[in-house]
């Protein structure tokens, strides 16, 4: 049983290739139709607004690949925000040290979730499920639900409202993100094990590959980034409340699948999540720009997704009945 | 043609570009043993999976006591009286005995009541005319594989089934075992079951078969009454060349001792008071019975397992080792049983999976070097012959003794001084069998000290330079590589008068 | 009675903390906020077994939510055109039914993993609703309020009809072939194929019956109060699920009973109220259930280890 090579054709449908042209059509429409779409600073404005979640999907890509998820980022956004608050207002510290905290704060929540599921070996499904419940009703708890947490200094603000060197503040931060998970994923041992883990979880382990440890970066990492979108998110709107990031984990979920990473884990790749958070970051924006209305865009999101994954298995089911017919020609009984 | 219990004709499956059968012509009596031979990827899968209803032929047709069956489901197929015991066992690892063997023979109506009380009974009954000491209530993921084994043949006798399709039933059973299940083979037999059974164990064959089925390359290419054939008649229609040293010789005497374990035990993994020593450039056979502690001990030695008394002598040194890791440090490599689970990762290539374990070493500072990964991998293709489109192709595109290939160069990969190899040709074709044979024993000559764990008796006799038998997690006695059969089996066995 | 010893566990933890309101706060025990209570969780309950059935056979469903949603506002819009009431009931149960039906048909028909296309439709209905209603609230006519009959005799209604579901489901997934399928799906349903169990109908059967329990469920929830909240169903995947889960069902599909996921969602509802009794701020709520969440995980962890060690 020795397979053939993939031809050209299939790779050309590849998953990223697909969305690469659905995104470029996106843009050519929403420009055609829209007032003040296709603009600089629009598209500035798209990557302010995408980029707390464009951050959680990158930090979710490895997690999925490994096979596993984390649904907590979202909530842990909100406990990061007015931890931040805190340190800033309550415990009077300078912004850096605040934030140089907050991201503490966001490796020990990872890490709690990296010790259930590596240590406990639980399910990543629900664990997170119950520290998705927790990180919010901590934030909750904590503001006793009314604690709202503003008036940050301008120079703050600036990372999420201003402009630096002509592209928003916070892109450089953003970049910075994709590179760096861009080389984890592809070009970097870790990245491989990742996917590894996501197709054969015991196989890993008997090549002598510390399995828990690589796992459990996965998660840690997810809280850093978290901690970080936080503030940025703070940042830009200027105002830290319990709620913030409510939400954020689905659309960062939907963000990884879009662009071709299987939520089984395995397959996958970084450049594809990017692709996915600018297909539903374009379409939002076009949306409102097409005089819309924006929950619009979220039906089309939820469609383009179902459409994104029906047309992942199209091409099995093709080929299965095209081999089938193929076969009845040459195989007709005799007699 | 009436008269035949099951009759295939110019039967023809493919699956995308692959034909797996090309028109395959297969016939069944009643009350006969009809074995199915054939190297992997000849078909036979496919052609057992055709037949159960699992697969929908694209030609061909099938027909029963000489009526066309038309288009076959699993369910269609069940009543018709076709039964296949795989040899990953078909159960549900939640769920009962009793309720496993219950939903397998029910075929009831989804709004109907369950008997719980009848279905109990039945399972009870069933257990007992196989002599299987199963309780019902037992949930089967908690049973070990053997046991599994038995709850689907104690299904397929509950079944009535007149078709019953055995695919290497012995692979992981006893001898206790495999004599019981031999005995259910011939029981059937006499009340007139057809029975198609594959296995790669030739000895096996010639005990229990009427006639021998080869399938190549998707065709049959033989039918004969089994005795008028012998091993190397077999091995030639199978292979189409002939095999002639089919072991090759050891060489002259090993070296100095490069591994030793003293008193070695790891209590939770069943590995008790271990001693024994292994030579650079010997081969120690391990063998035994299934069950006896032997993939136990290679998973305690690598560090899956690890020990908790002992000691252990890697060239004189003591060393501890408490995982995987430490072990590869060490020069330690373990070629695993699973070779689809945990030997090659199907859907990497194989590149990827040769340096599975040489990360540290092979890409310094974690970052990954594509040429030289691919240029290791097209050494190892050429010297270890194994097939594949190229580097890049993944595991799953290679056949079974082709894919144990990739995994044995996985480990030669991190340049071990002692490699376990844990049933290195199990399920893998006769061609390739015999070229990792000469590659293990050439690993030898170079120095290496090789523990090879098997259950191929004949293979353990032909490899070994001398022989370990464990039984109950340790090593009862060592015998000289040119034991015959029944003394290792007597020493297996843990029987009196039986080796040094 | 080893066998059960998560569900026991979970009725044990249920049972504490019932003694403990009794000592400390025995105003919990007021009958009608109690059965205000319990009117309110029968509709959780409702959905919560249909979401047991999901979850045994190795699925999730995270769209109930917004489904939820979807046949409150539906129902509400049928009552204010003075439908008569049953006809309003079986109108909803439907389209949950069809919601369902989509859910399964992505889900069996083509083989995509659950929690995305759930994730998917649950944000497609949800903007939808939010785009075609804006947040208006739909006004009931007088006669839907517990179903016309008195506050108490509605909310007795409300508690026993679910108890008297949850007690039919239960023999059902015990006694009637198809719970047995259901197990065996979850359990693995490459074998159950292999058995003669259709395994792609199963979960079909499964996302439908899924959806008309919440068209149920909406029908149960809106006649509970005189306007028809579309945020409504906000939370109640995560609710239900948490209940279903700290009741001993497996994620990892094939085992469990809707006993456990009765006493479950039992201990969560109280929460809420225990907390405002014993004069514990309301905003712990959440913290609180995400602890009850990690415990019942790690117990759940440490029982299949223990399994897998005697085995």
């Amino acid at each position: 049983m020795n397979a053939k090579q993939p031809t050209w054709k299939q790779n050309l449908f590849r998953h990223e290739a697909i969305l690469l042209v659905v995104l470029i059509a996106e843009w050519i429409f929403f420009d055609a139709i829209g007032r003040n779409f296709g603009t600089y600073d629009n598209s500035c404005d798209i990557l302010r607004h995408s980029c707390e979640i464009g951050l959680l999907a990158l930090a979710m890509t490895p997690i999925i690949l490994t096979g596993g998820i984390d649904l907590s980022v979202g909530s842990l956004l909100g406990l990061c925000a007015i931890l931040f608050g805190k340190f800033w207002r309550d415990a009077h510290l300078p912004i850096p040290v605040a934030a140089l905290c907050t991201l503490g704060v966001g490796a020990l929540a990872g890490g709690l979730n990296a010790a259930l599921i590596t240590r406990l070996r639980l399910p990543p499904l629900i664990v997170t499920l119950g520290t998705f419940s927790l990180f919010r009703g901590l934030a909750e708890a904590i503001t006793q639900g009314v604690d709202t947490f503003t008036n940050f200094p301008n120079s703050f603000l600036f990372l999420g409202q201003e402009r630096w060197l002509g592209i928003p503040a916070q892109a450089p931060i953003f970049i910075g993100a994709v590179i760096f998970f861009w080389l984890l994923v592809h070009q970097t041992t870790y990245g491989r094990t990742f996917r590894a883990l996501g197709f054969a979880p015991e196989g890993v382990r008997f090549a002598g590959i510390p399995v828990e440890r690589r796992i459990a970066m996965t998660y840690v990492l997810a809280g850093i980034i978290s901690a970080i979108a936080a503030i940025i998110y703070t940042a830009r709107l200027g105002q830290a409340k319990a709620d913030a990031g409510n939400g954020y984990e689905l659309y960062a979920i939907t963000a990884v699948v879009l662009g071709g990473t299987s939520i089984f884990g395995g397959t996958g790749s970084v450049h594809g999540t990017l692709l996915g958070v600018a297909a539903i970051a374009v379409l939002q924006s076009g949306i409102v720009h097409a005089l819309q209305p924006s929950e619009m865009a979220g039906m089309l999101t939820g469609a383009l997704l179902i459409l994104a994954l029906t047309s992942s298995v199209l091409p099995k089911m093709i080929s299965g009945l095209r081999a089938r017919k193929s076969a009845l020609k040459l195989s007709k009984p005799i007699a | 043609m009436s008269g035949e219990l099951l009759q295939l004709t110019s039967v023809a499956k493919s699956f995308g570009a692959v034909r797996a059968l090309k028109g395959v012509s297969f016939d069944l009596k009643a009350g006969e043993v009809h074995a199915l031979l054939g190297e992997n990827g000849a078909g036979k899968s496919t052609l057992i999976k055709v037949i159960t209803g699992a697969h929908q032929p694209d030609g061909g047709s099938i027909q029963i006591d000489g009526k066309d069956v038309g288009r076959l489901s699993p369910a269609s197929a069940r009543k018709l009286g076709i039964a296949c015991i795989y040899q990953q066992p078909a159960l549900f690892p939640d769920l009962s005995v009793t309720e496993n063997i219950g939903l397998r023979l029910a075929q009831a109506k989804a709004f109907s009541r369950v008997n719980w009380s009848s279905r109990r009974q039945q399972a009870q009954q069933l257990l007992q005319r196989i002599g299987a000491e199963i309780s019902p209530d037992a949930e089967v993921r908690s049973l070990s594989m053997p046991e599994q084994q038995l709850v689907e043949i104690a299904c397929a006798l509950g079944a009535g089934a007149r078709i019953v399709i055995m695919d290497e039933p012995t692979a992981s059973l006893t001898q206790k075992e495999t004599h019981l299940l031999f005995a259910v083979v011939r029981e059937l037999r006499k009340n007139g079951v057809g029975i198609i059974y594959i296995s790669h164990r030739l000895e096996e064959i010639f005990q229990l078969a009427d006639r021998v089925t080869v399938l190549r390359d998707g065709e049959s290419i033989g039918t004969n009454r089994v005795d008028e054939m012998n091993e190397a008649s077999l091995i030639k229609l199978m292979v189409g060349r002939d095999i002639s040293a089919i072991y090759p010789p050891a060489e002259n005497a090993a070296g100095e001792v490069v591994f030793s374990l003293k008193n070695f035990s790891c209590t939770h993994g069943g590995v008790r008071n271990v001693s024994l020593e292994i030579r650079a450039g010997e081969i120690l056979g391990l063998a035994g019975l299934v069950g006896a502690g032997r993939t136990e001990l290679a998973r305690t030695i690598f560090g899956i397992t690890p020990a908790d008394s002992g000691e252990m002598f890697l060239n004189g040194e003591q060393i501890e080792i408490n995982s995987p890791q430490d072990a590869v440090t060490r020069g330690i490599a373990y070629v695993p049983e699973d070779r689809r689970r945990h030997g090659v990762i199907l859907e990497m290539p194989i590149a990827q999976n040769m340096t599975m374990a040489i990360h540290k070493r092979f890409f310094p500072g974690t970052w990954l070097r594509f040429g030289a990964e691919k240029q290791l991998a097209l050494d190892y293709i050429r010297d270890l012959s194994i097939k594949a489109y190229g580097p890049e192709a993944p595991g799953n595109a290679l056949s079974g003794g082709n894919q144990q290939k990739v995994s044995l160069a996985r480990w030669l990969a991190t340049k071990p001084k002692v490699l376990i190899l844990d049933e290195p040709t199990q399920g893998v074709d006769v061609g390739a069998k015999s070229e990792i044979h000469k590659i293990i024993r050439s690993l030898a000559k170079s120095g290496l000290a090789v523990l090879m764990i098997s259950s191929d008796l004949p293979e353990v006799l032909g490899m070994s330079d001398r022989i370990g038998v464990m039984r109950a997690g340790t090593i009862t006695s060592t015998l000289p590589g040119k034991s015959d059969a029944p003394t290792v089996m007597a020493a297996a066995l843990g029987q009196k008068g039986a080796g040094a | 009675m080893k066998k059960y010893f998560r569900e026991l566990s979970v009725a044990g933890a249920l049972g504490i903390l019932l003694i403990v309101l009794a000592i400390l706060a025995p105003s919990f025990y007021s009958p009608q906020p109690l059965l205000s209570l319990a009117a309110r969780a029968s509709v959780s309950l409702v959905v919560a077994l249909g979401m047991a059935l999901v979850i045994i056979a190795r699925e999730i469903d995270i769209s109930v939510g917004s489904m939820f949603a979807v046949c409150s506002v539906c129902a509400g819009l049928f009552a204010a055109m003075h439908w008569p009431l049953a006809l309003v009931i079986v109108a909803s149960i439907l389209v949950g039914a069809v919601f369902g039906a989509f859910n399964g048909a992505l889900v069996a028909g083509l083989g995509l993993p659950s929690i995305v296309v759930t994730l998917a439709t649950m944000v497609t209905w949800q903007e939808g609703l939010r785009w075609l209603r804006q947040g208006e609230f739909v006004n009931l006519p007088d006669g839907m309020q517990w179903f016309g009959l008195s506050q108490r005799l509605g909310q007795w209604t409300l508690v026993i009809g679910s108890i008297a579901l949850l007690i039919l489901l239960a023999l059902a997934m015990k006694h009637l072939s198809i719970g047995r399928f259901i197990y065996a799906v979850g359990s693995d349903a490459e074998v159950a194929r292999l058995s003669g169990i259709p395994p792609k109908f199963t979960t079909f059967l499964i996302f439908v019956f899924m959806g008309a329990l919440v068209g149920l469920a909406a029908i149960m929830n809106i006649v509970q109060s005189p306007q028809v909240d579309p945020q409504s169903g906000n939370g109640l995947e995560l609710k239900v699920i948490a209940a279903v889960v700290v009741g001993g069902v497996s994620i990892s599909g094939g085992r469990g009973n809707l006993w456990g996921v009765f006493a479950g969602l039992l201990l969560l509802a109280c929460i809420s109220p225990a907390l405002t009794h014993l004069h514990i701020e309301a905003y712990w709520e959440k913290a609180i259930q995400g602890v009850i969440i990690l415990l019942a995980v790690v117990a759940e962890g440490l029982r299949s280890r223990k399994a897998l060690d005697h085995g």
